[in-house]
């Protein structure tokens, strides 16, 4: 058979389908749960002192091979109006800290003074992680006073809002004082990328479960009456809310390294799985069965946005689809997963084809998972500028990587109708319209097409002999996109390429990208720069993980298949 | 209260941009005072002393007037470490095939150090500068300095040289966190204040596109 090449970055990196993203098998918290449990990981809580009101806080630890780690949360009484997602909030229902080992008094003195401030507090590097979530306080109230007065919640309530609390912002690598990733880099369970802040979600989902339990016994004891316990089946099937703004999209675009190492190894697993000869009976069942299971998933996927509608409804075509298909498709044949993404590519549209692509890996966790530890970057060795260069080299990239942005008519207002800028309120994120608002002095260098297309054109009267070194003295305001191009050259998934920048972008697309890294389901957008998604839902609670349920319970109702 | 290195880049880059810097500078000036603050140098501090000294000049005027001149020297003479840094390790191999290379009236020297860091890593050999008594070498990962702190914090060095291959003897090795101090912090704050945009109703209804309620 002949060599499966990677699939094209041309292909890859448009923004529709970056947008159309699944998780898979090295989506960063099945990385977390398959670890955890190989491992044998424990998890106790340690303190849980929460008054009647719900305002204390509690420490739960979960303890590795090596070493132990505590998320310590901190429990409010919220006002009704303060409650918002948005990062300029200044209060929230609960906010959290990830404590690196486990904290003694004088730390958890030390946090109470800050975390409950977030961004207005500062804390060590004893800290990996930095979060804050609020109440859905719908399905709060109904679990709540469910349990108060002695029956289970309503499962069809919690399946439709999927968690009681969401996270907002979820702080790590520095932020607020907190340990810099270098600082934690060389231990194996942070190998792959986001893993300190994936423990304190999956910690945070547990404690949110007690909170609620702890809540509801307060109130029947009240009434003199006693609540009933949440059963564990209901508990699993809630995860962690997570409400996602504009600031999610610009970390793409400014870790153009880290970015490539995601979809590269992703890129890689679906190479490898396509260039199976034949799959075994029991690698077609399992597939076969993911099939099943995830489309599940996609039938209570629900949205109220238009664009997501629409995605939804080609994607529940593209299901049809591929149901049909392989009515008709024996997998045993020789290349049978190549043949069925080809097939994909021919037939469906991205969200279609990126659904098969991941599932396609599900039964090859021992070809694909090790690319997990490939995912993280350090960035110092391709941030050098390689001055020696020449300008002819320089061109050829530009050619190659930016085709679509030396093609784009950048005159024309619509390609550039936006601008992306920092506001200096709480220094959130946001996109604005260049010819409308006052902000272009303030734009930050998130277009990368429209500035290799100015770099193309500045260098286009130099000689091809000339050096980049002696360029950039005399054109110092392309150094970020030399920067970015010759990573682009080492780094063939490092840039989108598409247009960031247009009167039709869509932010939600980057946002979909990274959170189906994180491993996220069920998008939701609110608009076209605003996501929620859940995280671990049905996932095993922390005192129930074993390898048995540790990396399939992101596809539901079914029964637990051992890889 | 220390600092993590995260957020000496973050501050830095803000604050070099909003000295007019092109990004690109700014960003390696960011990763250079991370990179000394690393090795308990002061780096954010003379970042904030060069800012404010070259607040919003043209780079034309404060760069090297040529990179195969015997000696570089800016127009101005008073040449940005930033600028000099920065074509340092653009000229990495240069620097090799010449042995070394000399520069003229440059800024707050100790904030070229950095960027021989970026050149040994490229090289693959380390690189030294020396100015007045002042001797610093690096592989990029590790540093070896002799000097005293004045001489490490001077304004102004008459006559700077990089050599490349050099010898590393006494190595620092790189910690983890940092200490920057609250009056430097709030001048860098200054600089990285003129790149935020003054909030707008408008901007803060529309620009992160959140929905109007967030309660479910």
């Amino acid at each position: 058979m002949a060599e499966i090449a990677f699939r094209d970055p041309n292909l890859v990196m448009r923004l529709k389908r970056l947008g159309s993203l699944h998780q898979s098998r090295l989506s960063f918290m099945r990385i977390l749960t398959r670890r955890m449990a190989r491992e044998g990981w424990t998890f106790e809580r340690r303190a849980f002192e929460i008054d009647d009101d719900g305002v204390g806080h509690a420490v739960y630890t979960a303890h590795g091979p090596e070493r132990s780690y505590s998320l310590v949360a901190f429990a409010h009484d919220l006002p009704a109006e303060q409650r918002s997602d948005r990062v300029i909030a200044e209060a929230w229902d609960c906010t959290f800290t990830l404590h690196d080992g486990v904290p003694g008094s004088d730390d958890i003195e030390r946090l109470s003074r800050n975390i409950p401030y977030q961004e207005a507090g500062r804390v060590t590097g004893k800290e990996l992680s930095v979060s804050r979530a609020n109440r859905s306080v719908r399905l709060w109230e109904h679990v709540v006073s469910s349990l108060a007065s002695g029956v289970q919640p309503d499962a069809r309530q919690i399946d439709a809002v999927g968690y009681l609390m969401r996270t907002t912002a979820v702080y790590g690598s520095g932020k607020l004082g907190a340990a810099d990733r270098e600082m934690i880099a060389n231990r194996p369970e942070f190998a792959s990328p986001f893993q300190a802040e994936m423990l304190s979600v999956f910690l945070t989902r547990w404690f949110v479960t007690e909170l609620v339990q702890h809540m509801a016994d307060v109130r029947a004891r009240q009434t003199g009456r006693e609540a009933a316990k949440l059963s564990v089946d209901l508990a699993r099937s809630m995860g962690i809310g997570n409400s996602t703004g504009l600031g999610m999209a610009p970390f793409l675009l400014n870790h153009p390294v880290l970015f490539n190492n995601w979809i590269m190894a992703r890129e890689k697993a679906i190479q490898a799985v396509r260039s199976v000869g034949r799959a075994s009976a029991s690698e077609v069942e399992l597939f076969l069965e993911l099939v099943e299971r995830g489309k599940t998933t996609i039938k209570t996927w629900h949205s109220d946005h238009p664009i997501q509608i629409e995605k939804l409804a080609s994607l529940r075509e593209d299901v049809e689809n591929v149901t049909r298909h392989l009515e008709d498709t024996d997998l045993s044949e020789p290349g049978a997963w190549n043949a069925l993404y080809q097939w994909s590519e021919a037939n469906l549209g991205e969200e279609g084809q990126e659904w098969i692509a991941s599932l396609m890996t599900e039964p090859y966790g021992h070809l694909v998972d090790g690319f997990a530890d490939e995912m993280a970057a350090d960035n110092t060795a391709t941030f050098r500028i390689a001055g020696a260069m020449t300008i002819a080299d320089l061109r050829a990239i530009l050619e190659d990587v930016y085709a679509w942005a030396l093609n784009t008519d950048w005159a024309r207002p619509e390609n550039r109708a936006r601008a992306w800028y920092v506001s200096e309120e709480k220094l959130e994120p946001r996109l604005g319209e260049r010819f409308e608002e006052p902000i272009e002095d303030y734009e930050q260098p998130l277009a990368p097409g429209r500035d290799a297309a100015q770099l193309y054109t500045a260098v286009s009267h130099w000689p091809d002999e000339a050096q980049i070194a002696d360029f950039l003295l005399r054109h110092p305001e392309c150094r970020h996109t030399v920067r970015r191009t010759q990573i682009a050259k080492r780094a063939p998934y490092a840039e989108i390429r598409d247009n960031t920048i247009s009167d039709q972008v869509l932010p939600i697309d980057m946002l979909r990208c990274k959170l189906s890294f994180f491993g996220a389901t069920k998008f939701d957008p609110r608009s076209d720069r605003w996501v929620r998604i859940c995280m671990y839902g049905n996932a095993p609670l922390p005192f129930e993980l074993t390898g048995d349920n540790a990396d399939y319970w992101v596809f539901p109702n079914a029964r637990e298949t051992a890889a | 209260m220390t600092h993590s290195l995260n957020e000496i880049e973050a501050l830095c880059k803000r604050a070099g941009r909003g000295s007019g810097l092109p990004w690109g500078l700014a960003e390696e000036a960011a990763k250079g005072a991370r990179w000394l603050s690393a090795f308990g140098l002061p780096g954010a501090e003379k970042l904030a002393d060069l800012l404010e000294l070259n607040d919003r000049i043209p780079a034309i005027d404060v760069s090297p007037v040529s990179l195969s001149a015997e000696i570089w020297h800016a127009p101005v003479r008073r040449m940005s470490p930033l600028i000099a840094g920065a074509s340092l390790s653009d000229s990495a191999t240069r620097l090799k095939e010449r042995g070394s290379i000399t520069m003229e009236n440059v800024l707050f020297p100790l904030l070229t150090v950095p960027f021989m860091g970026g050149a040994a890593l490229r090289l693959g050999t380390p690189v030294a500068v020396e100015w007045q008594d002042a001797r610093l070498a690096t592989d990029g990962h590790q540093l070896c300095l002799t000097a005293s702190d004045d001489a490490l914090g001077i304004g102004q060095a008459d006559r700077l040289v990089f050599t490349t291959p050099a010898e590393m003897t006494g190595r620092k090795e790189p910690v983890l966190r940092a200490t920057v101090s609250e009056s430097d912090w709030s001048r860098l704050s200054a600089f990285a204040h003129r790149t935020f945009a003054p909030a707008t109703e408008e901007s803060r209804l529309k620009g992160a596109g959140a929905g109007t309620t967030d309660n479910d």
